[in-house]
């Protein structure tokens, strides 16, 4: 098989971009620190572009390991839009706390390239490298802060539950290795097709540790232990790339993973899924309800979002072929509407944070009468979770479980829409916050910086463009699932993918 | 009696077993990264075994995951003391019951 490194020349930019920030900070120390972020944006830009040229071309394979296909074209985008967001909101919050930054955004591209990976990989060893790529980043971005107690107490919480967390997804890809006899989930799949009748413990354990590794990079309840912390005590942009690439790269990995090699087996697993998004959702919720601090209710209600997000997981077990595909192309649609609603948000909080130092809930109070557009972002975010119409998340979601209602989920689907209800209610009391109270005295209006603006404006009208006309984006991620169910793909994978069929 | 796959299997997840108990019981955020260790030394050993007694088309791909693992977890060793220490700095303890600012 021929190596064709072409394949790789997005990430090719975004590392290039990150050891030059590097680089650039090793030479110029003094160079201004929001000068590396717009550095870093600008990267990020080169690679979302570049990676568009490798839309509807013919699938790429590099030595079985990675797969370029629309798949990984559609989080390459994703994640590259991702690290520019973040790399605006970081320039202005960067600059007064840290004095080096190099690393901070060398860190945010490699986390990027991870990302893209988990999402591209077609084997169990790259899918774990990569997954230790974005991991090992976001450990020392959750800890950047070296002075801050919250910041380095919250890394090391996140590295000490992630490294248990790893050890345990080891162990079961071990397992599937001893299983099957190979890493490549083409070779998995197939050998799992053979066997499939007899129901193997070392296999059922095997999945169910798998699971438990994933659902840890996703925060899914019970594994969700560490997102509240590492989200309270992490910087204000990383908390917002922890909420939005690392719960895309997991759900990356666990379509690739479950669509494909271990699809054989769904009987195995289904259940335990089904079971995880009924956890994770409802608790997700519940204890959202009861946050004072702003950052940990959005822990958990992004926690409940990984929950909805789990149902169609399940329904990829319980459906048939068709069902599957129909939801993991709502799935996609609302991660992309997800990730808009939350740049958005955290766009607005990082611009209100960096004028008042307040990131509680109590702490907006006013908003709407020191800074309206901060407020208007913040509530269209806020509905937008909730799935009010008009705004993503209710499109998004409509989609969502409707593709993913099949014979034996009606109960999970019901769930999910109650537990929406339920999201409201703590939406709203944020929402009281910034509307009804009085801002503190001595508050008075203030204006925001225009990279701000302009992002916290396109986001907000991002969201508001999914919600009224979601047909773009679900036609792009109608083609994004495409590769993930065959269809389309003309001989990619020789002797394995005839073995599977 | 001679040596079989499962003998070597039973001991990787009995060592799997002590890991985990480890990094679940000690309250030392150094002692918690022992058992991670001793759990990452579980897989290898599973995974060398598989390689080294299943038949397979590919028995290199088992040798070739465990010099990986072995790599990110020299890795991950390193950045977890580095955090280690920088919260022994602000605190000076490691002691995971004792830093406990984040609550809800």
């Amino acid at each position: 098989m021929e190596r064709d490194y072409t394949l790789f020349i997005p990430e090719f930019i975004a590392a290039g971009g990150a050891v030059l920030v590097l680089a650039a900070e090793l030479i110029y120390p003094k160079v201004r620190k929001d000068y590396l972020a717009y550095f870093t944006a600008a990267v990020a830009l080169a690679w979302g572009i570049s990676a568009l040229f490798y839309i509807g071309n013919t699938v790429g394979n590099f030595q079985g390991v990675i797969q370029t296909d629309n798949f990984t074209t559609f989080f390459r985008l994703l994640g590259s839009g991702i690290v520019f967001v973040v790399a605006l909101l970081s320039a202005q919050y960067m600059n007064r706390r840290t004095k080096t930054a190099g690393e901070y955004y060398g860190l945010l591209l490699l986390a990027g390239i991870g990302m893209v990976y988990m999402a591209a990989a077609r084997e169990l060893i790259t899918a774990y490298i990569a997954l230790e790529l974005l991991s090992f980043s976001l450990y020392v971005l959750v800890g950047y802060l070296t002075k801050d107690n919250l910041s380095t107490e919250a890394s090391l919480k996140y590295i000490l539950l992630g490294a248990f967390s790893s050890a345990m997804f080891l162990y079961g890809m071990s397992l599937v290795y001893g299983i099957t006899g190979t890493t490549y989930y083409d070779g998995i799949g197939a050998a799992l097709a053979d066997r499939s009748g007899d129901t193997d413990t070392a296999a059922v354990v095997g999945f169910m540790l798998i699971l438990a590794g994933v659902g840890f990079k996703v925060s899914a309840a019970p594994f969700h232990m560490w997102a509240p912390d590492a989200y309270e005590g992490a910087p204000l942009p990383i908390t917002a790339f922890l909420s939005t690439a690392s719960k895309a790269a997991g759900f990356a990995l666990i379509l690739r993973l479950f669509t494909g090699p271990l699809a054989a087996n769904a009987d195995d697993w289904k259940w335990a899924i089904a079971a995880l998004a009924a956890i994770t959702m409802t608790a997700g919720n519940l204890i959202a309800i009861q946050q004072k601090n702003l950052k940990r209710l959005v822990a958990y209600s992004s926690i409940g979002q990984v929950g909805y997000m789990l149902v169609v997981i399940a329904a990829i077990g319980y459906g048939d072929r068709d069902t599957a595909q129909n939801a993991s192309t709502g799935l996609l649609l609302h991660m992309v509407g997800y990730v808009c609603s939350t740049l958005a948000l955290f766009t607005a909080l990082t611009a209100y944070y960096n004028r008042t130092g307040k990131d509680t809930i109590a702490g907006l109070r006013g908003m709407a009468e020191t800074q309206p557009f901060l407020a208007t972002i913040v509530t269209v975010s806020l509905f937008s979770f909730a799935g009010l119409p008009f705004f993503a998340g209710f499109t998004t979601k409509l989609f969502m479980f409707q593709g993913s209602v099949t014979d034996g989920l009606l109960w999970l689907v019901a769930l999910a829409v109650a537990n929406s209800f339920v999201s409201l209610y703590y939406y709203l009391m944020v929402l009281r916050q910034v509307y009804l109270f009085d801002p503190e005295p001595g508050m008075s209006r203030f204006s925001v910086g225009p990279v701000l603006w302009v992002t916290g404006a396109a986001l907000t009208l991002g969201v508001i463009f999914i919600g009224v006309y979601p047909g773009p984006v679900f036609e792009g991620a109608e083609r994004a699932t495409d590769p993930l169910f065959g269809v389309g793909v003309d001989a990619v994978d020789h002797a394995a993918m005839d073995h599977s069929h | 009696m001679t040596l079989e796959l499962e003998h070597f299997l039973t001991v990787g997840a009995l060592l799997f077993s002590l890991g985990l108990f480890v990094a679940l019981s000690k309250r030392n955020a150094i002692g918690v990264l022992m058992g991670v260790e001793l759990m990452l030394n579980a897989v290898n050993l599973t995974l060398l075994s598989f390689s080294r007694f299943s038949v397979s088309e590919r028995p290199v791909a088992g040798q070739t995951f465990v010099v990986f693992v072995i790599t990110v977890a020299a890795a991950e060793a390193a950045v977890a003391l580095a955090l280690a220490v920088s919260v022994y700095r602000n605190r000076q303890t490691v002691d995971i019951d004792r830093i406990n600012l984040l609550k809800s």
